[in-house]
Formats: C-alpha cells, structure tokens, sequence
C-alpha cells in the first residue's frame, strides 16, 4: 500500500470510507440472494473515494483497508480471501484510471470504472472455480451471470456518485476541483 | 505430503491445546462480571500472527492440494468448525452457504454435464467450504485488536495509524448510521428492510443515510488530522501501542 501523495486528511477519509462500506455491508446484510448485489456498495464507495480524494492510488488504498477491516471483522466470512474480494475490483479500478481520465467525462469515466471493477470481481471468482476443479463449462456459467447481475448493480452505484459529488462540492466539504 | 501432514498433526496440536486452555477458562470472571468477548482465546500478537500463517496456509490447500491430501484437509476444518462452535461461532450461515453453492453448482452441473459428473461438483463446493472456514475460525479466536496489531507490522505508519482510527471509529459510525437511520425512517423515507429488497429505493438510502454520513466522515478526518499533528504524529520512530 502506498502513501506517497495522501495527507493524512485524505488517509484518514479513505479509511472512513473502507469501514463504513464494511460497517454498511455488515449491518444491512442484504440478503436478497441475487448475485452481485454487493458490487452496489463496493462501487459507490470506491468512486466516492477517488472523487473525494482525487488521486492515483486512493480507491487501491480503500480497498485494501476495506479487505482488512473485512478479515478483522469477519464480514463475509472470507478469512484472509475477503482481502482478494475488496482489493481486486480496487486495484482494476486505478489500473483502468491510467487509461480513462483523458478519455471520457466523469459519469462515462464512473460507468466504465464500475464495468472493470465488476469483470474483476468476477474473474476471481472464475479462477476460484476453476482452482477448485468445477469444468470450464460451469465455471463459465457462473463468471457470466456474476459479470450481468454485478455490472447492473455496479452501474446503478456510479450513476449515483456524481450528483453525490455535485452536492459535497456545493457545500465546500471537497477541496479537490480536479473531477467535474 | 510428509511436511503437509506434520504442518497439519502442529496445528491440529495447537488447536486441542486452545482447547483445553478454553475448557479451564470460566466464562465468568472472579468478581463473578461477564465478560465482553469470551470466544477470544488468542490474545498475544505472536500466536496470532501464527494462526493468520496457518490460516492462510490452510485456506489455500483448499485450492492446491490433490484430491488424495484432502481427507486430512477435511479432518484438520472438522477440527476447526468444532472449536469454533465450541467457542460460541454461529454455524447456521456456513451451512446456509454450503446449501445455497451446492444447489446451484449441482443444478448447473446437471444441465450442462448430466448426473455421471455431479460428484465433481460436490468436490468443487466441498473446496470451497475448506477455504472459507479457517478465516471463520480466525475471526473467532483471535481477537481484532490483536490481527490490526500484526497488520500493523507489515504496513506503513500512516496507514497502521488509520486502520487503528478506522477501526476505534466503527462504534461511533455504527451509532450514527443508526440514528440517522432511524431518524430518517421516523420521516417516511422508503428505506426500511423491507422497502430496500427493491433497488429502486436503494438511491434513497444513498441520499438519506449515506450522504448525512459523509459529510460527517469527511468532518472528522479533517479534525482527526489536525488533531494528531498538533499531538506530533509522526515525529517518533517507534511508535507504540495502547496494552490490553
């Protein structure tokens, strides 16, 4: 994990945010036995973090913190394997975030960054399967309707970071001007 | 193989000495006061620092060993989930886990294979489950204070500071998340268990609870901040460690 270039100010809202999408994912427990549904808060809080903070390495960060506080709260029952859950569609994310930036504008940018992040999220589980010796067939199955039920909650997360931004940045709690 | 099976006689060792240790320990203290955590067995640094290794070592057999090392595989988590119903860990949501993978994993293996490769599947599910149950041990015996301070030796200061203020915080957040909570319920916002099992509600959540709570998030980092260089974080070296 890097620090190079966080204050502790930003440090400190990253970790915030990682235990909050820990705290949230923990008490809300929504159970509604549909695939992906977890990528909604891993997503929102993800993009909250790069927009808020507004730098490389920031949603890394988060989710390494998130996949921390995960194993030391036991959330997700995962062990030392939740880590791999928040870090990955994280590390995704700012790897995507190199390419991205020049590209496309700040809602496009956070559709994109939650399509990666969902394919990620989905990959491991596909190698999982694959590591535990399920055919490539159903492995197959389950990365497909991992990657279309995630991707529709990821997206339905980043469209609602920027009015989330917009409203932070009109009360002056942001002192990033970088994202708009 | 030989190294695998005295790695698992250690730690299956070590496990029937907690054991025991936990046997002698009485729930309830002296002065006759209960105690907070009383599934808590590992409580230096060290011991958990080692069970993390055995953990993760274990864990990823799961993924790794053949299929001829996975008896003792089963025998080593079997010794596991006992300890851990034992200490009081809740196994209900393990076995609601198990059920909801194997049916599914079964049902696709059904379609796509037919029944002559089912048992591959229960294998696959089986694996599964022998990876997610070390780190349901871990969480019971070890307690968080202990797994952040071992964390804290193989990250920088900054970030060990922060995970230890995140992780002080999380009784402060979960209050406010509640009260906010229930404050915004009291209103009439959509946002109740019930309302939230459709998403069309969830944009509600994000704006009534979610956004209070950044704001707040984000005051307090400031001040937390400034708080801690007015105290001279990071001036020291070494920094230390509040005891037990």
């Amino acid at each position: 994990m890097s620090d190079k270039g966080f204050s502790l100010h930003d440090a400190l809202f990253i970790g915030f945010c990682a235990t909050l999408l820990v705290a949230l994912k923990g008490m809300l427990r929504l159970k509604l036995g549909i695939t992906g549904h977890s990528m909604f808060l891993i997503c929102f809080f993800y993009l909250i973090c790069y927009g808020a903070v507004g730098k490389a390495g920031a949603i890394s960060a988060c989710g390494m913190l998130a996949g921390l506080l995960a194993m030391m709260l036991s959330v997700g029952k995962g062990g030392p394997f939740i880590l791999l859950k928040f870090a990955l569609p994280a590390i995704a994310m700012d790897l995507c975030l190199l390419i991205l930036p020049t590209l496309l504008g700040l809602k496009w940018r956070f559709i994109m960054l939650a399509l990666v992040a969902t394919l990620a999220w989905a990959s491991k589980g596909l190698i999982e399967d694959l590591l535990v010796g399920m055919s490539i067939a159903v492995a197959l199955v389950q990365f497909a309707k991992s990657a279309l039920f995630g991707s529709l909650f990821a997206v339905f997360a980043a469209t609602l970071v920027p009015p989330v931004l917009q409203r932070l940045r009109s009360h002056d709690l942001l002192d990033n001007t970088e994202l708009k | 193989m030989r190294s695998l099976l005295s790695t698992a006689m250690a730690w299956f060792l070590m496990v029937i000495k907690m054991w025991v240790k936990r046997v002698k320990t009485p729930f309830f203290d002296r002065s006759g006061r209960d105690r907070t955590s009383p599934h808590y067995v590992v409580r230096s640094a060290k011991l958990c620092a080692l069970c993390i290794v055995a953990t993760l070592c274990c864990a990823s057999g799961a993924f790794f060993v053949p299929n001829t090392a996975l008896i003792p595989l089963l025998l080593i988590n079997a010794a596991l989930l006992g300890h851990g119903r034992y200490l009081g860990g809740r196994v209900r949501g393990l076995l609601l886990l198990f059920a909801i993978q194997l049916l599914i994993t079964s049902m696709l293996y059904l379609l796509l294979h037919g029944v002559e490769r089912l048992h591959e599947g229960g294998l696959a599910v089986t694996r599964i489950m022998l990876a997610i149950i070390p780190g349901w041990w871990l969480s019971i015996v070890c307690t968080p204070q202990r797994i952040g301070e071992v964390l804290s030796w193989c990250l920088p200061r900054k970030w060990a500071f922060v995970m230890a203020a995140s992780f002080s915080l999380l009784p402060y957040m979960a209050k406010e998340t509640r009260e906010i909570y229930q404050m915004q319920v009291m209103r009439g916002a959509n946002i109740t268990a019930k309302a939230l099992c459709y998403p069309k509600h969830w944009p509600e959540l994000i704006y009534c609870v979610l956004y209070p709570l950044l704001i707040q998030l984000l005051k307090l980092s400031k001040q937390m901040a400034l708080a801690a260089k007015l105290r001279g974080f990071g001036s020291h070296k070494r920094p230390t460690h509040w005891p037990d």
